[in-house]
């Protein structure tokens, strides 16, 4: 086997623990929404370190294969992805521990009722199915699978479109829960910036396979 | 749209039985450098010694197609006139050791017997060796021999004989794998300098080179012409598995 | 342990290593002995009998002018002879090496190399001096020195152009030069040295060979400088001087000896002034 292609192989198994971490990360922030639970809030801002530590080592891994071993063809593209993926995984990291975050700052529980009217653990849900659909179109080069993640991406923007006329609603409904409320709003802000990472993510696996650029421009097949 | 000065149609060479390139058709464009890469007998330089009929020298060498210069069938005419039109550049530099720097530049006209008045002789060995870049650093010991020269020198100095014929397209085997990496730069950089006067055509084992210098590249495997596209796009997405697979080393 | 037997060991290779280098050159020293004996003897012995009467005066008068002017005709038309046919034959076998006939030609010039040169003389006696009536001839002599000659300047002509390159002749026909001028203009100015060379061995060979012209060239006392008549030469005065026992020939002999050994160191010399101006670096 080639010194690259082992190489490469490390490379791509770096990033799946990453994204393993990062998706745990966001399970944790979820869970800690739901049971108003401050301890795994905390747990996530202390494992962010980690994100951040896979990070900076991918990023040094990709310049090391650049200069050690010039890599062209579907190897650069690769190696190019790679650098991007990385990118918007840490962002996802940053955003989850964000969302635990206001979690701890947050006063008082969520209620039952503002978390399915906001529709943010629906949201949360598909998120999780995009970033697992989005591991899995990477660890087995499945363009369709990615592709499929453009559509249901549309379903978070939705939701974040209607934020400011939900909030406005529920506000004039239950104005005592307006602290919760505006969290709510903050983290479901948050969540939206999930779904584009995810997406620029799904355009890189696309690029690096097909040699097809969809940024800034892509049709939902 | 750029002009052909190459074509080749159902190209064959042969040592004796061995049928060592296939079949090969290819066009190559006017003052383009073209890179020709693939792994050991693969058949590139015997396709590359075919087009200025270098290779039916070997005992037993024949070839058969058509090598089109211009329009006008290499295949037809004397080997002499051809290479009088094809100028070549080998692996290791060969200056003749026995003529000094001046009487090598114009060696194509001294052995040939074809006498030009001194005036013109000197214009011819200024201009060429001030194409190659070596002017200035020879110019005051023209009467040297050629092989006190370093290997970079050496090399350019045979780029300038075989650019002293004037001819149309220079054909290039290897030139720098026997030199070192600063010498390789300075005959890279005269690839591109060159271009707007000549066609080049490179046979390289350095995958980089090819990358570094050529407009198209031309990928030979077993004998066959693989792959033939725009340099850029054979390295960021070439269209045959077989040509990734060797430019990213899965195999040399 | 295994570091003190590897010292031990190395300083018996060392200590042998040292003892083959002072044998070998020993024995070279060895070969030089007998040159230098030689030497020393032919010129104690023969210095003697040099002065100018010696030189310009004829083999009667106790002098070897006859031999000296035969020596310097009867050689340089040998050389005329086997030069060119042993620079060509030399380019034949350095370029079909793979040709059938080529292989035969090698085996040929082998065998002429082993010829005794006596054997050579009668040759020459039968193919130029029996047909043109028993007369003998300086150029008769001088053909039989020419095929004594012609494997030696084959030889030393065909290796040195072996040992040129194959690159500088596609050099040549890259630049659209036929086969005859890359010979000419490109590969045997190369090989000058090498065939030069050559030439002067074969002609330092053939100046002190009596054998050959025996019944050749025949001898002659008197200066003559007709080649097709009988002529002298100084190894032919060292036969007939050598075999009269009186002290005055003898000296002529050794005289003789001292001049020809001369006129061969002058050609070495000369070989190594031409050769080292002519220094084609490949």
């Amino acid at each position: 086997m080639a010194q690259i292609e082992n190489e490469i192989k490390q490379l791509k198994d770096e990033v799946v623990n990453m994204w393993m971490l990062v998706r745990s990360q966001l399970h944790k922030a979820k869970t800690a929404i739901v049971n108003f639970d401050k301890d795994i809030a905390r747990e996530v801002v202390v494992r962010e370190k980690r994100v951040n530590g896979y990070e900076l080592k991918i990023d040094r891994d990709c310049e090391n294969l650049f200069a050690l071993r010039t890599p062209v063809a579907v190897d650069l593209r690769f190696v190019l992805a790679i650098l991007k993926i990385n990118n918007n995984l840490e962002r996802i990291g940053d955003i989850a521990e964000g969302i635990s975050k206001l979690v701890i700052y947050a006063e008082l529980p969520f209620s039952e009722e503002l978390l399915v009217r906001s529709n943010v653990l629906d949201m949360l849900d598909v998120c999780f199915s995009i970033l697992d659909d989005a591991l899995s179109a990477f660890e087995n080069e499945n363009t369709i699978l990615a592709r499929s993640i453009f559509k249901r991406d549309e379903f978070l923007n939705e939701i974040n479109i209607q934020l400011i006329r939900f909030t406005k609603e529920y506000f004039a409904e239950k104005p005592e829960e307006i602290d919760a409320t505006l969290y709510i709003f903050s983290i479901i802000r948050k969540v939206e910036r999930i779904g584009d990472q995810v997406k620029n993510i799904a355009e890189e696996i696309i690029f690096y396979i097909e040699a097809k650029v969809l940024k800034h421009h892509y049709k939902n097949d | 749209m750029e002009s052909t000065i190459i074509k080749t149609v159902n190209y064959n060479s042969y040592f004796g039985d061995n049928h060592v390139v296939k079949n090969v058709n290819i066009e190559i464009p006017h003052n383009n450098v073209i890179a020709i890469m693939g792994p050991s007998g693969c058949g590139k330089t015997t396709f590359l010694r075919g087009i200025n009929r270098m290779h039916e020298l070997i005992p037993g060498a024949h070839a058969n197609g058509q090598v089109l210069l211009n329009g006008e069938d290499v295949m037809q005419l004397h080997p002499i006139m051809v290479r009088l039109k094809i100028g070549m550049v080998f692996q290791r530099p060969n200056p003749f050791p026995n003529l000094s720097i001046y009487d090598n530049v114009v060696a194509g006209y001294k052995l040939n017997g074809i006498k030009l008045p001194k005036s013109e002789r000197d214009q011819i060995v200024e201009e060429s060796l001030t194409k190659v870049a070596l002017w200035k650093e020879v110019k005051d010991s023209l009467n040297k021999k050629g092989t006190f020269l370093s290997g970079g020198q050496q090399q350019r100095l045979c780029i300038a004989r075989a650019v002293a014929m004037q001819p149309e397209v220079l054909l290039f085997d290897e030139p720098t794998s026997a030199l070192d990496p600063i010498s390789t730069s300075t005959v890279e950089e005269l690839f591109i300098e060159l271009k707007n006067n000549y066609t080049l055509i490179i046979v390289t084992h350095n995958m980089q080179q090819a990358a570094r210098v050529s407009d198209k590249t031309a990928f030979f495997y077993m004998g066959e012409l693989v792959e033939y596209d725009e340099t850029k796009q054979m390295f960021t997405n070439p269209t045959d598995q077989r040509t990734q697979n060797y430019i990213t080393g899965r195999f040399s | 342990m295994i570091v003190m037997d590897m010292n031990a060991n190395l300083k018996w290779r060392i200590g042998k290593s040292k003892m083959a280098q002072y044998f070998i050159v020993g024995l070279a020293f060895l070969c030089l002995i007998p040159l230098a004996l030689v030497l020393f003897y032919i010129f104690k012995k023969g210095i003697g009998s040099i002065n100018w009467h010696f030189l310009s005066s004829e083999q009667m008068s106790g002098g070897i002018w006859n031999g000296i002017l035969g020596t310097l005709i009867i050689v340089p038309v040998s050389a005329l002879i086997a030069i060119p046919i042993g620079i060509m034959g030399g380019i034949y076998l350095s370029e079909y090496k793979q040709q059938k006939f080529a292989i035969w030609v090698s085996t040929c010039v082998d065998i002429i190399q082993g010829i005794p040169s006596i054997v050579l003389g009668i040759i020459g006696y039968l193919w130029l001096v029996l047909p043109m009536h028993g007369q003998h001839s300086a150029l008769s002599g001088s053909v039989a020195l020419a095929v004594m000659m012609l494997p030696i300047i084959i030889r030393s002509t065909e290796e040195t152009l072996k040992l040129i390159p194959d690159t500088l002749k596609e050099a040549s026909y890259a630049l659209g030069v036929p086969f005859q001028r890359t010979m000419w203009k490109v590969i045997v100015p190369c090989g000058f040295n090498g065939i030069i060379s050559g030439i002067m061995l074969g002609v330092s060979r053939i100046s002190g060979e009596a054998a050959p012209l025996l019944f050749t060239a025949f001898g002659n006392p008197f200066v003559q400088n007709n080649i097709f008549k009988e002529m002298g030469s100084l190894p032919l005065i060292i036969v007939d001087a050598s075999r009269n026992p009186s002290p005055e020939t003898q000296a002529q002999a050794w005289g003789t000896s001292l001049i020809l050994l001369v006129i061969i160191f002058v050609l070495n010399i000369l070989t190594k002034l031409l050769t080292s101006r002519w220094k084609v670096q490949l």
